[in-house]
């Protein structure tokens, strides 16, 4: 038996309409249409085959595509993510679930020295279009083993790419792009939007660019810019801001490696003001970046410093699940201070 | 028929080169001539290399003097092109007797412009796509794992191909050695593990290393057959790996085989008194009298097909020429410039590394396009 070349995407024209599905059910229903559609995509984990994945991502795959596709693996990210670069280099598209993004330490090494490089390294000889999905992020009383929030250490690695969408459009949207893209792609999914996130999602088959952000809400007054799971508490904070008068401009960025400077620049250029929600630990936080191009592109145009809501320099706590998260208070009250500056 | 787990080391010849069991028929004099040469010829290009290191014109080199035997034997011992491998940092014999063009490797080790790799990578961590040769990594062990999913893609599309991987003694105190080699075997996945086993770890010996007698004994514990070859010994490599290879190729999971040899040498060129500093030089020349290329010299005599000291003499400058030839080559195709840099990255060039190369541009060239 040979891996075939992936048929060819259903178009547009045969479309469907759309359904409601919850998040997770967009992660599912992209993984089954790309085991479908690509003899070359395999499916495996820790209790991805006939458990379907600790948190049922993977539900119903290894019944439908069998044993050969859809597999579990040895309790070890170490080997689970280092024979998805082998997998790779060797020709398949493996698409590997790592059951807590907590859990990468093991496999960091083989994310970061292997994955990240060996298209680099070998001069291009050799590539490794693999895609790690994990579930990240707090708000589910996990503790600091089950609620971290680690993009930024999978960010700093040239290489990588990394995605984190908040929507079932975007998650079905970003996974099939990262399956069928060439480069090795860490892919979060915020665990604690997986049954609250439901929206449209298209029945045909399309993908969201990696790289492309989102404008959720439109506004003239200042830019609120997250990703992943904080995006509910900022679209709550935009719609209470909202009731006082004032319009932030909602953006989504999706994707973090890369991520849509043109589109927050151009945003923030429009309203003067920027602030920058996210879960992850405040200190070398990813938005640390996106405020350091704000200050050096638009310096002249803001109207007051760029701001960040994110979490606290500390593990993540338990009993605290709840006021360690920026919720939208504090997301709205940032806004405030930016705005009486 | 060839035993796994003797507790000691599978050999064929003897240290003088007299043959302990019966020759294999394949082994002719000309076949064991061939051998010879290829041996020669890696030996010598460490030389060359290590002149090199000492004028400053490459920065690392991690000599494999001593353990010749097991990088030829393995090179010879696979079908090349056609199976995969996953290699650790001094396997520049296996890769110039699988067919690695000199070149090549100088090239990666002057990081010239004629380097495959581009100049990426500290000199000696090569990789050759036609020879399905993966990119070397520093990071001990790291092959491991990945060369594991290698199989497991092989055993899923259904290939003939085999994955060998080798390392060294120190890599299976690494995590991810065991992680690899458990991946492999509880998926029966068609990987060669080939350790070879030079005793030390920079400074930290063997029994340093490890409580267990040996490496291939581990191998029970993860449900393949482990085997112990005298690595200095061609012919014993040869024989066992044709075993193990046919053995692999029918589908019988992942083995693992553990070349006993030893690095006359010093790690590289970070340690380079390693006599003084960190072992005895009774140690080291009961090794050197080991050496596997007067072992073969030894048979080859007692065939009645002796090699000349003439003909050992012409194939010591024959490889020198070919190397001096080689650094020509690759000094005069240039050192690649910051262009290169950028590239390889990812697929395409993303926006933010457009950017930084810009900002490169505009510094190199003083602000002209």
């Amino acid at each position: 038996m040979t891996a075939t070349e992936p048929k060819p995407a259903v178009q547009g024209s045969e479309a469907q309409g759309t359904r409601t599905l919850t998040l997770i059910q967009a992660v599912t229903e992209a993984l089954r249409e790309e085991l479908a559609r690509d003899e070359r995509v395999v499916v495996f984990g820790q209790d991805v085959g006939a458990r379907g994945g600790v948190f049922l991502a993977t539900a119903g795959l290894q019944a439908e595509f069998g044993e050969r596709r859809v597999f579990d693996t040895p309790l070890s990210e170490a080997s689970i993510v280092g024979a998805a670069v082998g997998m790779a280099v060797r020709g398949l598209r493996p698409v590997a679930e790592v059951q807590f993004a907590d859990y990468m330490g093991p496999g960091f090494d083989q994310i970061v020295s292997q994955a990240a490089k060996i298209r680099y390294r070998s001069g291009g000889q050799f590539t490794a279009p693999l895609v790690i999905r994990t579930p990240s992020g707090g708000g589910v009383k996990g503790g600091h083993h089950h609620s971290q929030s680690p993009e930024a250490y999978y960010a700093h690695t040239p290489g990588l790419k990394v995605v984190m969408p908040s929507t079932p459009y975007d998650a079905k949207g970003l996974l099939k792009a990262a399956i069928r893209g060439h480069d090795p792609v860490i892919y979060f999914e915020p665990k604690r939007l997986y049954r609250a996130a439901k929206g449209e999602v298209p029945a045909h088959d399309y993908t969201v660019e990696l790289g492309r952000g989102a404008v959720r809400r439109e506004g003239r007054d200042l830019t609120l810019i997250g990703y992943g799971g904080v995006m509910p508490d900022v679209e709550k904070a935009a719609a209470a801001l909202s009731k006082e008068g004032v319009e932030a401009e909602v953006i989504d960025l999706r994707s973090l490696v890369p991520w849509d400077r043109d589109l927050v620049l151009t945003s923030v250029e429009k309203t003067g003001r920027a602030v920058l929600v996210s879960e992850a630990p405040r200190t070398a936080n990813f938005m640390g970046e996106v405020a350091y191009v704000i200050q050096e592109e638009l310096f002249d145009a803001l109207l007051a410093p760029v701001s960040q809501v994110a979490g606290f320099d500390t593990p993540y706590p338990y009993v605290q699940d709840k006021v360690y998260l920026p919720g939208a208070n504090r997301i709205a009250a940032a806004c405030v201070k930016v705005l009486n500056y | 028929m060839i035993q796994p787990f003797t507790p000691d080391p599978l050999s064929w010849v003897a240290d003088d080169g007299q043959p302990i069991r019966e020759l294999p028929a394949r082994f002719t004099p000309e076949v064991l001539r061939g051998l010879h040469r290829d041996m020669v010829r890696a030996r010598e290009f460490d030389r060359k290399l290590v002149t090199l290191l000492r004028q400053g014109r490459t920065t690392f080199y991690a000599q494999s003097r001593g353990m010749e035997a097991t990088q030829v034997g393995l090179a010879r011992s696979i079908r090349v092109g056609h199976d995969w491998v996953w290699p650790y940092y001094r396997d520049h014999a296996l890769g110039l007797t699988m067919g690695v063009p000199l070149l090549d490797l100088v090239s990666q080790c002057l990081g010239t412009n004629s380097d495959p790799c581009r100049g990426r990578q500290m000199p000696h961590h090569f990789g050759a796509g036609r020879q399905n040769f993966v990119s070397i990594s520093s990071s001990i062990a790291s092959q491991v794992p990945p060369a594991a999913g290698n199989a497991m893609a092989q055993k899923y599309l259904g290939v003939d191909e085999i994955t060998v991987c080798t390392f060294g003694d120190g890599a299976t105190s690494e995590g991810d050695w065991h992680a690899g080699v458990n991946m492999a075997a509880v998926n029966g996945a068609p990987c060669l593990f080939v350790c070879e086993n030079n005793q030390w770890a920079i400074s930290t010996p063997l029994r340093g290393q490890m409580a267990s007698e040996t490496v291939h004994v581990k191998a029970r514990a993860y449900g393949m057959p482990g085997y112990l070859v005298d690595g200095n010994d061609i012919v014993a490599v040869m024989e066992v790996l044709a075993h193990v290879v046919e053995e692999l190729r029918r589908g019988s999971g992942p083995a693992l085989v553990e070349c006993l040899t030893y690095r006359v040498g010093s790690h590289s060129n970070a340690d380079a008194d390693a006599e003084k500093n960190y072992r005895t030089r009774e140690e080291v020349a009961l090794w050197t009298a080991r050496d596997p290329i007067t072992r073969v010299e030894g048979l080859l005599e007692h065939l009645g097909h002796p090699v000349s000291a003439e003909e050992r003499a012409g194939l010591i400058a024959a490889t020198h020429r070919e190397v001096d030839e080689a650094v020509g080559q690759a000094e005069a195709s240039g050192q690649p410039d910051w262009r290169i840099m950028f590239e390889d990255v990812y697929a395409d060039l993303p926006v933010h590394l457009r950017e930084q190369a810009a900002f490169l541009r505009a510094e190199q060239t003083g602000g002209r396009a």
